[in-house]
C-alpha cells in the first residue's frame, strides 16, 4: 500500500517528480490533463475479514422468528382465507359445534319472532281489552316457565284472568304439536319467550331451549289447546 | 490518447501508471453516453422538482392553479413521480452503471454511437410519457402511469442499454468480479423482467381482480429494491473504498448481503396490501420477507460502516464521500423503517397516511438520489477532465438537500403517525375503546400545518438542486485548465491523497 502510494505524483517532491515519471513527465500536457486521474486512489479491492459470530446468531434468530411467524399466520395456505387470525382447526370445530348465541342475539331473534305475536298482543305488549291479554307485567309471563311454555306450545282457549281482567280469545299452538299451525322449533319458542320476559319493563329469567324441549316431551301426547283450569297446577 | 500516454511512459517504471492510462481510455469511451444521460438526468430533476413543489403547494392550497387541467393534483403529482423516477433516477443510474461497469470490467464501451441513440430513445420515451400524462392519458396504475404508447420506446432503449452493459462486462479484461458488478449485473437483468411482466400483466393482457394489485405492488416495490437499490449499493461499494483508498471491510459480508437481498426482496412488495383482499398467506409471506430484509441491510450497513471507520475525517473534505455516506446511512435507516412498516400492527397505523410518502422519499431521495449526486461529483471531472467550478455550490447543494430531505422525512412521518392514530380512533365501546371518533375532515385539517412544512422542505431541496444545476452547467461550459488542477474539495485537505 505505502509503496503504491509513493508512486502517486502528489506525494512526490518536485525534484523527484521527473525521476519517478521519467518519460511521462516530459510530456507536460499529458501530465496536466491526467492530473485528475493520477491523483485518484487505486481501484477498490476487498478485505477478507471473517463473518462476526454474533451476525450468524442474529441471522439464525431472524430465520427462526420469521419461520414461526409464517406458520402462525399462514391461514391454512387457503386462497379464500383473508384474516390472519384464521385457525383451520377452530374453524372446523366451530362449523360443526352448535351455535351459542349471546343474550343480545337471543333477544334480537325473539324480537323478530314477536312480530307474529304483535298482531294480537300489540307491539306495546298491552293486548286488546277483553280479547287479547297483555304481556307487559302479566303474571302469566313473569310467573312459572312451565305454564308459559305450555301456552305457547299448545295454545290456550276459553276465558282467562290476567291482571284482574277477563279475556276471551284463542291463542293458537306454536309448537311442533299435532294440529299446530306454526311448528316453531324449541329454539324459536325459547327466543320469543325470553324476549317477552325482558321487554316492556318485564324482568324475568331467560327460557332455555332445553326447558322447552323437556315440556314438549312431557306433553307429547297432548293434541289440543289448554284451558285456564288445566294449567292451574303448573303455576304453583 | 491512452496508447500515447502508455507509450510515453517507461513500461518498467510504474505498473500503476499503466493502469491509470487504461482507466483514462475507459473513462474517455464513456464520455459521450454518460454526458447525455447525466445532462438529461439533471434536466428531468429540475422538471420533477417544479412539479413536486406545485403538487406539495396544492395540498394545503387546493385552489392553486386549479383551473389548469394538466396541472390539477392528479396529474402534477403523477408528473412529479414519473419525472424523478424515469427521468432523473433512471437516467442517472444508466450513466453511473455504465461508467462503473466499464471501469470495473476494464473494458472500453464499444460503438458508443448506438448508446447515444438508446439514450435519445429513453428520453424521447420519457417525454412522450410525460406529455401523455399531462393530456390525461395516464394509465392510473401507480408507478406505471406512462401511457402504453410510450412504453415500447422505453423498452427498446432499455434493451440497448442493458445489452451494452452486458457486452462491456463480457469483453472486460478484469479477472475478478468486484461486488459492485454483482449488483449491476443483477439489476440489469431484474429491471427488464419487472418492467415487462408488469406491463404485460397490467396493461397489455391485464389479469383480473386482486391479482392486479399484487402485480402492481410487486413491480412498484421491486423497482426500488431490485433496480435502484442495487445501483445505489454498487455505487457505494465502489466510491467508498475508492475515495478512502482502503479495501471494503469483508468480502464475506458482501456476498451475504447480496444474496440475502436477491432472495428476500422479491417477496416484500405484498406488505403494501396488508389487510387487503389478498389471501392472507401471501401477505404473511410478504411480511416475513420484509422482516428478513433486515439481514441484507444490517450486513451491508455493517460492511460499509466498518470500511469507513478510522477514515471518517475524510468526510470533511470529499463531496463524493459526504453524499455517499449520507446515502448509505439513510439506506440502513429507511430499510429498517420499511421492515417495521411491514408489521401488521404498525401498518394498521401508518398505511394510507403521509408516513408512506415520507418513507418513499427517504428511500428514493435520502438514499438513492444522494448516492447519485455523490457519484456524479466523482465521475464528471474524470470524463470531462475538468474540476468542479465551485466548492461553495457543492456545499450549498449538500446542506440544502441533506437538510431539506431530513426535514421532509421527519415532518411527514409525524404527520402520518398522527393521521393514522386519529383515523383509527373508534367510537366509544367498540373494541373496548374509550375515545370518540374524530371526523375525517378534522383529521385532514390537522395535517395542513405539516404539509406547509413539507413545502418549505421542498423549497430548500429545490435550492440545492438549482445550486447543483448551476455547478453542472458551469462545469460543462468552462474551459479546460492548462495548469495542473487541484480537486474541488469542501476545504483544503491536509492529506493530498484525498481523492474526492
Amino acid at each position: 500500500m505505502s509503496s503504491e502510494k509513493s508512486k502517486l505524483p502528489p506525494h512526490i517532491p518536485a525534484e523527484k517528480h521527473q525521476q519517478a515519471e521519467q518519460a511521462g513527465a516530459n510530456d507536460e500536457s499529458i501530465q496536466k490533463v491526467h492530473a485528475i486521474l493520477l491523483r485518484e486512489k487505486p481501484e477498490p479491492s476487498e478485505g477478507f475479514t471473517p463473518l462476526p459470530l454474533f451476525l450468524l446468531g442474529f441471522i439464525s434468530a431472524m430465520v427462526f422468528v420469521c419461520a414461526v411467524y409464517v406458520v402462525h399466520y399462514r391461514g391454512g395456505f387457503d386462497p379464500l382465507v383473508y384474516d390472519e387470525r384464521f385457525d383451520a382447526e377452530a374453524a372446523k370445530a366451530a362449523a360443526s359445534a352448535p351455535k351459542e348465541l349471546t343474550p343480545e342475539q337471543v333477544l334480537a331473534s325473539g324480537k323478530r319472532l314477536f312480530q307474529t305475536c304483535a298482531a294480537c298482543h300489540q307491539a306495546t305488549g298491552l293486548g286488546v281489552a277483553g280479547v287479547y291479554p297483555p304481556l307487559a307485567g302479566s303474571e302469566w309471563v313473569l310467573g312459572k316457565e312451565d305454564r308459559l311454555i305450555r301456552v305457547l306450545l299448545h295454545g290456550l282457549g276459553g276465558p282467562v284472568q290476567v291482571k284482574g281482567n277477563t279475556y276471551n280469545g284463542a291463542m293458537p299452538a306454536f309448537g311442533k304439536v299435532p294440529g299446530g299451525g306454526y311448528n316453531w322449533s324449541e329454539e324459536k319458542i325459547s327466543h320469543v319467550l325470553s324476549y317477552i320476559r325482558h321487554e316492556w319493563g318485564n324482568n324475568a329469567g331467560f327460557v332455555t331451549k332445553d326447558n322447552v324441549a323437556a315440556v314438549l316431551k312431557a306433553e307429547s301426547t297432548r293434541a289440543k289447546a289448554w284451558s285456564q283450569e288445566e294449567l292451574a297446577p303448573f303455576a304453583q | 490518447m491512452a496508447s500515447s500516454l502508455t507509450a510515453s511512459l517507461n513500461p518498467a517504471s510504474s505498473p500503476d501508471l499503466a493502469k491509470r492510462a487504461e482507466l483514462s481510455a475507459i473513462d474517455a469511451s464513456t464520455k459521450a453516453p454518460a454526458l447525455y444521460f447525466l445532462g438529461s438526468a439533471v434536466l428531468w430533476l429540475l422538471v420533477g422538482t417544479v412539479f413536486a413543489l406545485i403538487s406539495s403547494y396544492k395540498l394545503h392550497n387546493p385552489g392553486f392553479l386549479g383551473n389548469i387541467e394538466w396541472l390539477t393534483f392528479g396529474r402534477s403529482r403523477t408528473l412529479h413521480l414519473n419525472a424523478v423516477i424515469y427521468g432523473w433516477s433512471v437516467n442517472a443510474s444508466f450513466a453511473v452503471a455504465l461508467w462503473l461497469m466499464a471501469r470495473l470490467a476494464r473494458a472500453e464501451l464499444r460503438h458508443v454511437g448506438l448508446l447515444f441513440i438508446a439514450a435519445a430513445f429513453w428520453n424521447l420515451g420519457v417525454t412522450v410519457g410525460m406529455v401523455g400524462i399531462a393530456i390525461g392519458d395516464s394509465t392510473s396504475i401507480e408507478w406505471l402511469e406512462f401511457p402504453t404508447y410510450a412504453t415500447p420506446i422505453l423498452f427498446v432503449a432499455y434493451a440497448l442499454i442493458g445489452a451494452w452493459a452486458l457486452i462491456t462486462f463480457r469483453f472486460g479484461r478484469a479477472k475478478h468480479i468486484y461486488v459492485s458488478q454483482w449488483y449491476l449485473l443483477a439489476a440489469l437483468f431484474w429491471f427488464p423482467w419487472l418492467y415487462s411482466i408488469a406491463q404485460i400483466m397490467l396493461l397489455f393482457e391485464p389479469t383480473r381482480g386482486t391479482v392486479q394489485s399484487l402485480v402492481n405492488w410487486w413491480f412498484a416495490h421491486n423497482v426500488l429494491g431490485l433496480w435502484f437499490t442495487p445501483i445505489g449499493l454498487a455505487a457505494i461499494y465502489y466510491f467508498l473504498p475508492k475515495v478512502l483508498g482502503k479495501p471494503i471491510h469483508s468480502y464475506y459480508l458482501s456476498v451475504l448481503g447480496f444474496w440475502s437481498l436477491a432472495i428476500f426482496y422479491n417477496w416484500a412488495g405484498v406488505h403494501h396490501l396488508i389487510g387487503g383482499p389478498v389471501p392472507v398467506w401471501v401477505q404473511t409471506a410478504g411480511i416475513a420477507a420484509s422482516f428478513m430484509m433486515v439481514v441484507p441491510v444490517i450486513v451491508t450497513g455493517l460492511n460499509q460502516h466498518l470500511t469507513l471507520v478510522g477514515a471518517a475525517s475524510a468526510l470533511k473534505y470529499s463531496p463524493t464521500l459526504r453524499f455517499i455516506v449520507f446515502g448509505g446511512v439513510n439506506y440502513t435507516l429507511t430499510s429498517l423503517a420499511g421492515s417495521l412498516m411491514a408489521m401488521r400492527s404498525w401498518a394498521e397505523i401508518t398505511h394510507f397516511t403521509h408516513y408512506t410518502v415520507a418513507h418513499a422519499h427517504h428511500g428514493m431521495y435520502a438514499f438513492f438520489t444522494m448516492v447519485m449526486f455523490g457519484s456524479i461529483y466523482y465521475i464528471l471531472p474524470r470524463i470531462l477532465l475538468k474540476e468542479w467550478p465551485s466548492a461553495k455550490l457543492i456545499s450549498l447543494h449538500f446542506w440544502a438537500t441533506a437538510g431539506g430531505i431530513t426535514l421532509y422525512v421527519v415532518v411527514m412521518s409525524i404527520a402520518g403517525i398522527q393521521q393514522g392514530l386519529a383515523m383509527n380512533t373508534l367510537p366509544v365501546g367498540a373494541d373496548g375503546h374509550a375515545g370518540s371518533p374524530i371526523p375525517f375532515l378534522t383529521v385532514v385539517a390537522h395535517t395542513i400545518q405539516w404539509l406547509e412544512l413539507r413545502t418549505i422542505a421542498g423549497v430548500v431541496i429545490a435550492i440545492g438542486h438549482i445550486a447543483f444545476a448551476i455547478n453542472f452547467t458551469w462545469m460543462l461550459v468552462k474551459p479546460r485548465q492548462t495548469a495542473t488542477s487541484e480537486p474541488t474539495l469542501f476545504r483544503h485537505a491536509p492529506d493530498l491523497e484525498v481523492a474526492r
